[in-house]
């Protein structure tokens, strides 16, 4: 897709400041190592930005929204001006700790379809070096933008249609998984006014219903060990951002594990979307972990707590036999009768 | 040169029947544990009604110029349940799985009306439903999701199906009629959820498990 233009603002920080500082734009000229380094940026923003966004409803539920607005302003007259209203609308959620900040805006149009590239290098310090003939010269840089810095980030949205088209995109920001959630959600929340396409419930309950399957359908004891083992792990991954394929890589689940919980998703792409973490939802699929033994024994306990609840020790690993032992004084007794 | 209904018949037949058999499925397993849901539903917009809302008029002139991107209850959805406190509930439990554009709570315009009432979301079409046979990427986006009590659904199909038929322009008579069973069903509504508000109420004391 021809990149058509590209205009560029410094955003100094101007978060509940009355008289925020003016900010200065410039049209970057199409030729050049600025241009060459944008372009690339341009044609590989979808894979840079890995996270499906959508733009929010206003407060009033009603289908408009401030960010998408300026940016369909934008694309429908590409000036300094209508650029400039977005970048104010950054410059507004921009904290001192946020700092100081180049926006970039990239827009190109292929066969009727438009694209637009929104993205942010922050400022950083460094040291110019400069080889002359017989001499080395060196200088201190304060306002250097880094594309390649943790926090850079990006969106990206294209379609066809301004009235129906660029509710959706994608977006990346290297400090999503902040601890500082403040961070985290300065561009997607505060700036683009986005949410994740899928909503953290949504994300989990997909997540936590084929893990339930895997383990429901496994007939290999290791797999449902290991299945186990990194569930009473999950509820420490409480409001971070990943996907099913990145919380199994962070707890080291083995491939055919993997590959078994992968099936149970309706396609792949899903197993790699990003979601927020949502233990509550967790809970609804994973509540009890049942063990059944081989003398008809079933032993059953919340899964958060099943290995406190139960202790196991090996008996003889060669037929895998186990003891399980647990103390408590009994608060009920019931029947249950038989599935049908 | 192919008509609007053409092309809307084969993307009915072709896309959205499927995508309303995916949805209402994906809808059940979702709502699936919540009480007192009566029905969920979702239905691919008829050939006629999306023609007649096609070639819809305000001041003379077309409300839609692409109606095929820009009518987003192609797909429509439906969750009917008991009382007025359940679509609230509800409506937290969409917000939760679904990512909407719209949330509207369509009420008549004056306090001394009596009509149309129901929740109504615009939601992107969940990602689960797409696979290789049905793409992400050549389907519509949105779907309409309604939240109605079993009286406000019952009230909506009928005066639906006395006030819409083609050759019929209302009385004042009859719509005063209308907007009669309109109170009615707003009163029964009304008292429903004041009744069950009170009984789960007083359960919850005497250490009932809720209705």
């Amino acid at each position: 897709m021809e990149l058509d233009s590209i205009h560029s603002f410094l955003i100094h920080p101007g978060k509940h400041l009355e008289e925020p500082p003016e900010i200065s734009g410039t049209a970057v000229a199409k030729a050049g190592g600025l241009y060459d380094m944008l372009r690339r940026v341009f044609d590989r923003a979808e894979e840079e930005c890995p996270h499906d966004v959508a733009f929010s409803a206003d407060s009033e539920g009603k289908q408009h929204n401030e960010c998408r607005n300026a940016i369909l302003a934008y694309l429908k007259k590409t000036d300094l001006p209508h650029g400039r209203a977005l970048a104010k609308s950054l410059q507004a959620v921009t904290t001192n700790r946020s700092g100081l900040g180049l926006l970039f805006l990239m827009k190109g149009t292929h066969k009727g379809e438009t694209k637009i590239v929104v993205s942010r290098f922050p400022a950083d310090s460094g040291i110019f070096a400069q080889e002359m003939e017989k001499e080395l010269t060196v200088e201190f840089l304060e306002r250097i933008f880094m594309k390649n810095a943790a926090s850079y980030k990006a969106a990206v949205y294209s379609g066809k249609s301004y009235e129906h088209d660029f509710w959706k995109g994608k977006a990346g920001d290297k400090q999503i998984n902040s601890a500082e959630s403040y961070i985290a959600s300065y561009w997607i929340k505060d700036f683009l006014h986005s949410d994740f396409l899928t909503p953290g419930e949504e994300g989990t309950r997909r997540f936590a219903s084929a893990v339930r399957e895997a383990m429901n359908h496994s007939t290999d004891t290791k797999t449902k060990e290991e299945i186990t083992a990194f569930c009473q792990l999950l509820p420490g991954l409480t409001g971070k951002v990943a996907s099913a394929k990145g919380i199994l890589d962070r707890f080291h689940v083995s491939d055919g594990t993997q590959q078994q919980i992968k099936s149970r998703f309706r396609r792949a792409s899903l197993f790699e979307e990003g979601f927020q973490f949502v233990p509550d939802e967790l809970a609804k699929f994973l509540a009890f972990t049942t063990v059944e033994l081989s003398n008809g024994g079933l032993l059953t306990a919340a899964t958060s707590n099943f290995d406190k609840v139960f202790t196991k020790e090996t008996v003889d690993s060669s037929k895998e036999i186990v003891r399980f032992s647990t103390q408590g004084s009994i608060v009920d007794q019931r029947f249950k009768k038989v599935k049908t | 040169m192919t008509s609007l209904r053409d092309v809307y018949e084969l993307r009915r037949a072709q896309m959205l029947l499927g995508l309303a058999t995916r949805l209402e499925a994906h809808l059940h397993t979702v709502f699936d544990g919540c009480e007192r849901i009566d029905r969920i539903s979702v239905r691919a917009k008829s050939v006629d009604r999306f023609v007649a809302k096609a070639e819809k008029e305000i001041d003379g002139k077309r409300k839609y110029d692409d109606p095929l991107t820009q009518i987003q209850d192609q797909l429509g959805a439906r969750i009917v349940t008991y009382y007025k406190s359940d679509v609230e509930r509800l409506t937290t439990e969409v917000m939760k799985y679904f990512r909407h554009i719209e949330s509207v709570q369509i009420v008549p315009d004056s306090e001394s009306e009596f009509g149309y009432e129901g929740r109504h979301f615009i939601l992107f079409i969940p990602r689960d439903i797409f696979d290789d046979e049905v793409k992400e990427d050549e389907s519509i986006t949105f779907f309409e999701l309604q939240i109605k009590t079993l009286f406000q659904h019952a009230w909506s199909e009928a005066e639906h199906d006395l006030g819409y038929k083609p050759s019929t322009v209302l009385s004042r008579n009859q719509k005063r009629q209308l907007a009669f069973t309109a109170a009615q069903a707003w009163g029964a509504d009304q008292v429903f959820d004041e009744l069950y508000r009170q009984i789960d109420s007083a359960g919850a004391q005497q250490g009932i498990a809720p209705l």
